[in-house]
């Protein structure tokens, strides 16, 4: 039974929580905290990421009578997280960018190597994380949505308070402007 | 045409898993002591970041505590507070008045503000506005309006870096034109939260009976009405 508990889907999880079960919620809790938490970190919270996914997990439960689970409770959650990201920005008026991990922690295994993992690939990534902070902040939050947190146009109009129009054509107009980015620091490099 | 950047897509997707992200604490039990607690981290959370326009309202009777509750979640939403305490410091005998440069005009404020300036039709044109806790830029935090003689206020503030501290006997939920305000019937502490987040005590004063709402993330608090049904008529009439 207790097994049975930590197995139950998504949506058991959501109605049984929507009763007042808050061990079901907290199956949910358990299942989406890191997520968050990246998205979070992802979107700029930086220290204040742990606040920010506390604030909208509470959030969340407060507003599953909302939740009408088209898309699943990942990006549902995803988008409040979002939401309060955006409130913590505006009232400290600073946000932290993106990094890449710390080279120790990326350097291969000495006995696995990784293709991925090449020096090539290394610096690519080190100019694509460079590129992607000096993108406007409203640029560089649709990428993220849409590509790191893989959210749908809808759910990053959601999230980031977007008419869905507006997703489209900024997510456009910031891998053009990213990729004129890069292709600025190819030239000298080449 | 997207298509062109399939490639750039692909690298984004996959850079994610490259990214420096730490650990993320368990909230398992945070969440859960919020959720059973009436009370939560909110003055914790929102002192630290968003900062906040907090209701104390002490010595809740159980009946109350449901509607208190209700208020708390409302509330938190616009980036006020509903903290209950046992105990409610009183304000002092003189108090000072918000960090204000003055009067400016209507002008003024609407130029500086950081949000669009709104003001209540129904009570006609202000007879003085201040501006209020101005940062390094010159941008007020908050907007007030004096009207009958200073014997009503209306302040504006961004919702989620608004500050004042509130402790009052008594909380109502109330619709507002099918949108949600909070209803202070009864006067009440009211102190001014610096851009540190420290509330300064200097400022706390006894408020009169007070409706607070919120509106495309502005605050608004209407202040100096006894009649819940005067203070809605003026706050619909806003504009």
């Amino acid at each position: 039974m207790r097994e049975a508990d930590t197995e139950i889907d998504d949506a058991t999880a959501v109605s049984r929580a929507r009763g007042g079960d808050l061990g079901a919620y907290e199956v949910l809790v358990a299942r989406y905290t890191v997520p968050a938490h990246r998205a979070a970190v992802l979107l700029g919270a930086g220290d204040d990421a742990d606040d920010v996914v506390q604030e909208a997990l509470v959030k969340a439960y407060r507003q599953l009578s909302r939740y009408r689970g088209e898309s699943g409770f990942r990006p549902w959650l995803l988008a409040i997280v979002a939401n309060e990201t955006r409130n913590l920005h505006r009232s400290r008026r600073r946000r932290d960018g993106l990094a890449l991990r710390a080279a120790s922690a990326s350097e291969p295994l000495p006995d696995a190597p990784d293709p991925a993992d090449t020096v090539l690939a290394r610096d690519r990534r080190r100019q694509l994380v460079e590129r992607l902070r000096l993108l406007d902040r409203r640029d560089q939050d649709v990428l993220v949505c849409r590509f790191l947190l893989d959210l749908s146009e809808q759910e990053t109009a959601s999230a980031l308070g977007l008419p869905k129009g507006t997703v489209k054509s900024r997510t456009s107009r910031a891998l053009a402007r990213l990729r004129e980015h890069l292709r600025a620091e190819e030239v000298p490099g080449a | 045409m997207p298509d062109h950047h399939d490639d750039l897509i692909a690298e984004l997707r996959e850079l994610d898993t490259w990214l420096a992200v730490p650990e993320a604490a368990d909230q398992r039990v945070a969440v859960r002591e919020r959720l059973t607690r009436r009370t939560g981290r909110w003055r914790v959370w929102l002192a630290a970041a968003v900062a906040a326009v907090t209701v104390t309202v002490v010595a809740v009777e159980p009946a109350r505590a449901a509607v208190i509750d209700v208020v708390a979640q409302v509330l938190a939403v616009a980036g006020i507070e509903v903290r209950r305490s046992e105990s409610a410091a009183l304000p002092t005998a003189s108090p000072s008045p918000l960090p204000s440069t003055g009067a400016v005009s209507l002008e003024v404020a609407e130029q500086r503000a950081p949000f669009p300036v709104r003001m209540p039709t129904g009570l006609g044109p202000p007879e003085r506005v201040e501006i209020a806790d101005l940062d390094a830029n010159g941008v007020p935090r908050v907007v007030s309006a004096l009207y009958r003689g200073g014997s009503v206020r209306f302040d504006q503030f961004d919702g989620s870096a608004g500050s004042f501290f509130k402790q009052a006997q008594d909380a109502e939920w109330v619709d507002l034109g099918g949108a949600m305000a909070i209803w202070l019937p009864t006067p009440h502490t009211l102190t001014y939260i610096g851009r540190d987040g420290v509330p300064r005590s200097a400022t706390a004063r006894l408020a009169t009976p007070t409706l607070i709402w919120e509106q495309g993330q502005v605050t608004y608090r209407l202040e100096g009405f006894t009649s819940l049904e005067q203070a809605r008529v003026i706050a619909l009439s806003l504009a």
